[in-house]
């Protein structure tokens, strides 16, 4: 027996999946079902479902800094803290130290990562929201970027297919700008919310203002309940991991059924940093990764691979995956690579207070707010200064005690007032679709990381589209506001922060109909090398204004479909 | 019902999802992984300084029909706040105001703070937040509002005005790293604003404050968006 052979078998598996996250997770769960074998590879450390969600259960007291960030961790998690309350030691085991992982900022890049098993998708802001027909036909209407080459309607039956598992609670609206889908039963609006509702809909036709669509399962159906998933307790503790498994992440859902298949391996600490692209076969063979505690290198292989590293650093591995063909990156005869980098754009709207309604009140958590569809540029509501659209999310509650320290006095009157519920308030802030502009781009620099792999460089901007798009997500706030009754409305327009603060990445290795022009085909399949699969945010020929997870669970499962028939086929 | 009994009720609602050893080790608290080597602050209150934050904390927050600040134990919070989350030239500020109060209070009444009455405690801390105010008012910017926050980013339960978190950070462009002194002459939080925000949050964030002040309910089970308001009923602790 030549041992070469058989140590390369034992590396070798019918599919990698580099990635852990929202879509890793779902390519593993897919290509499992379907019966091949498969290796998920993640760069970060394994974080085990509940046993790992330290802070879960802990109440206020137990932490002693309560909520605020010692300066340490807001040094060593310099990018996280850019995002608010990451760094504090309720959560920041869920993100990544940022000083061990540093990129460069050409421009200020707000880059907010979580290497470690089931990546973002433990800490994901869970809003799941269809594109619409439109935005899919958006950069065809207006030149802005390359044509989608898949249509709403190619990609709905996989919204059902996804959302059915992995349980997205909503409310059935009708509204064609935001497509309903298969739902479990939707979260409650409370008092003031209800109050907006009616208020903003009787005064401007075609806005409307709907319950939250968040992958937080409200009931619990067998689906989930086949994966030790619960329904949500309704703590609003989902970013230190959900005992409950109540919210959709890796751990709670896809990789305990991709698991159960036998089919699964999952090696974590490797950072995959190439694909093995074999010149005389014209095709990927596998890939290199280094052990980010070892430093040893290493090569897996397998007939096909997808790339859920999350879309910068699946441009990075591609980046990084030179050959004869591929000269400057893999898939990248068009030059597309690592440009058009997209995010939503936010931290514009207004908030208000409501005086009456003193004998309402709620009970519970909620981890959802309300949602207010685009409207702009949207039927007969045409605006001049920019193109495209916005959504709003929001919520309104009671003032609490957080209000105290802005009040005047102290002693008892001030602290017995401070244990009433305060006054209703009610906020909402817009999230703006953002255009996609071959200048903003990341590369790899010249510096090189602890293991000896590139840094990042970020070199984007939010685009003069934004300028006039943050205006209107201000003012029609605060029109809509008052419009609801609401009083004391106050607006803002913070353009303080840089792109990436959404959270939101996409772009870098778009999907497009035209190898000249895009790095995938329809079927996420790398132009050049079509065993290459890519379905995280880099895959987004353009941004719409809803939140995106959702659409890289619907085109990872449409695409493991397609890539298990195709090698079926033998065309892989 | 306490926390072990409510997540146990949930449990059982779950089959094997949570297992007894499961259980046991997210209920017996947590060991932080992944901490960071860092060296710590130095700051560090005397004994006379801790008598007067803890008393100043119980005027701020006293113990009426439910307990005061001196009982959740605040002054110990807002001393480790200080040494960890605050910069030295505010811990020196901060230092500096605490001082200040027994000074105006010898001043005033020829006494420490400490031994005022009740009324003389409310007269001396008033002026102080009347000064406090006159200071914001010479640097505007420091007191602007946090941006109000937004389901999809706002992950954390809670981010108090004013607290560090919610500055950005300053970045070198060319190589990432924060620049530390970009804020070195930033205006400092006045003294009184300060104790008080941070006697705030100690206080409503202690055990004492959550569950006998507030109404905390650990696991709520649903959530019901429309409720009419019980007479006398409490805000929610969280």
């Amino acid at each position: 027996m030549n041992l070469n052979l058989d140590a390369k078998k034992a590396m070798t598996y019918d599919a990698i999946v580099v990635g852990s996250g929202i879509s890793g997770g779902w390519a593993a769960k897919e290509l499992t079902q379907k019966g091949l074998k498969v290796l998920m590879l993640e760069r970060g450390p394994d974080l085990k479902h509940v046993t790992d969600y330290t802070t879960a259960m802990k109440d206020p007291w137990e932490f002693p800094h309560r909520g605020k960030v010692e300066l340490w961790a807001a040094e060593e998690y310099w990018a996280n803290a850019r995002s608010g309350g990451k760094p504090g030691e309720d959560q920041r085991h869920m993100f990544t130290k940022d000083v061990d992982v540093p990129y460069i900022e050409k421009r200020p890049y707000d880059w907010i990562r979580a290497y470690h098993l089931g990546g973002r998708s433990l800490v994901w802001g869970r809003q799941s929201y269809r594109l619409n027909e439109r935005d899919f036909t958006a950069n065809l209407e207006d030149g802005h970027g390359a044509d989608w080459p898949i249509r709403y309607k190619d990609l709905a039956p996989w919204y059902s297919y996804v959302e059915k598992f992995a349980g997205i609670s909503g409310n059935r609206d009708g509204l064609a700008v935001l497509p309903d889908g298969e739902f479990v039963p939707p979260m409650q609006m409370n008092s003031i919310e209800r109050l907006a509702k009616a208020g903003i809909e009787k005064n401007f036709k075609g806005r409307h203002l709907v319950i939250g669509r968040p992958a937080i399962i409200s009931e619990a159906q067998k689906i989930h309940t086949d994966l030790g998933r619960a329904s949500c307790q309704f703590r609003n503790l989902c970013v230190r991991g959900c005992p409950f498994g109540a919210y959709f992440s890796t751990q709670s859902a896809t990789l305990p059924a991709a698991v159960k298949t036998g089919n699964l391996t999952v090696i974590t600490d490797k950072i995959a940093y190439e694909v093995i692209f074999d010149d005389q076969k014209n095709k990927a063979v596998g890939v290199r990764v280094i052990d980010q505690n070892t430093k040893q290198h290493q090569e897996y292989f397998a007939k096909i691979i997808f790339l859920n590293a999350s879309t910068m650093n699946t441009a990075w591995i591609m980046m990084q995956s030179t050959s004869k063909r591929f000269p400057n990156g893999l898939g990248n005869d068009s030059d597309q690579l690592g440009r058009n980098l997209m995010d939503h754009h936010l931290g514009a709207g207004a908030s208000g207070e409501f005086e009456g309604l003193q004998d309402m009140y709620y009970y519970g958590r909620r981890g959802n707010g309300i949602y207010i569809p685009r409207f702009a540029n949207w039927g007969d509501d045409k605006r001049k200064d920019f193109v495209r659209g916005f959504g709003y999310q929001g919520r309104g509650g009671r003032q609490d005690w957080v209000a105290g320290a802005s009040k005047d006095g102290f002693g008892p009157a001030f602290k017995d007032n401070l244990t009433k519920p305060g006054r209703w308030e009610f906020n909402i802030g817009g999230f703006g679709e953002t255009l996609p502009d071959p200048n903003n781009r990341m590369r790899l620099s010249g510096q090189k990381d602890k293991w000896g792999l590139p840094i990042i460089e970020f070199d984007a901007g939010w685009g003069e589209n934004t300028v006039g798009m943050r205006k209107a997500m201000m003012n029609d706030a605060a029109e809509m506001l008052e419009a609801a009754g609401l009083k004391n409305v106050k607006t803002r327009n913070d353009n303080t922060k840089n792109p990436g603060i959404g959270i939101h990445e996409m772009g870098a290795a778009r999907m497009g109909r035209d190898p000249k022009t895009s790095v995938l085909n329809a079927w996420n399949q790398v132009w050049g090398a079509s065993n290459v699969f890519v379905t995280d945010g880099a895959a987004m020929p353009s941004s719409s204004c809803v939140n995106p997870s959702l659409t890289y669970m619907a085109l990872t499962a449409r695409a493991a479909s397609h890539a298990v028939s195709e090698l079926k086929r033998m065309n892989l | 019902m306490n926390r072990r009994e409510a997540i146990l009720q949930v449990a059982l609602t779950m089959g094997s999802a949570l297992s007894a050893p499961t259980m046991a080790s997210i209920l017996e608290g947590y060991q932080p992984h992944r901490v960071g080597g860092h060296k710590p602050s130095p700051f560090v209150l005397g004994a006379d300084e801790q008598a007067l934050l803890a008393e100043i904390a119980e005027v701020i927050m006293p113990a009426t029909d439910t307990p005061g600040a001196k009982e959740a134990g605040v002054a110990a919070t807002i001393q480790l706040i200080m040494k960890d989350c605050y910069k030295p030239a505010q811990q020196a500020h901060f230092q500096k105001g605490l001082l200040a109060v027994d000074t105006e209070s010898k001043k005033t009444y020829s006494k420490p703070f400490v031994d005022l009455s009740i009324e003389q405690k409310t007269a001396i801390l008033t002026q102080f937040e009347q000064d406090a105010k006159a200071e914001a008012k010479q640097h505007p910017k420091r007191q602007e509002k946090p941006q109000a926050t937004n389901t999809e980013t706002s992950l954390s339960a809670f981010a108090p005005a004013g607290s560090e978190q919610t500055q950005a950070k300053e970045v070198d462009a060319e190589t990432g790293v924060v620049v530390k002194d970009a804020r070195k002459n930033a205006p400092l939080t006045p003294f009184f604003t300060l104790v008080k925000e941070l006697t705030i949050l100690g206080y409503f964030s202690s055990e004492a404050g959550c569950t006998k002040a507030l109404a905390y309910v650990p696991i709520p089970g649903r959530y019901e968006g429309v409720v009419k308001l019980k007479d006398g009923q409490k805000a929610w602790a969280t």
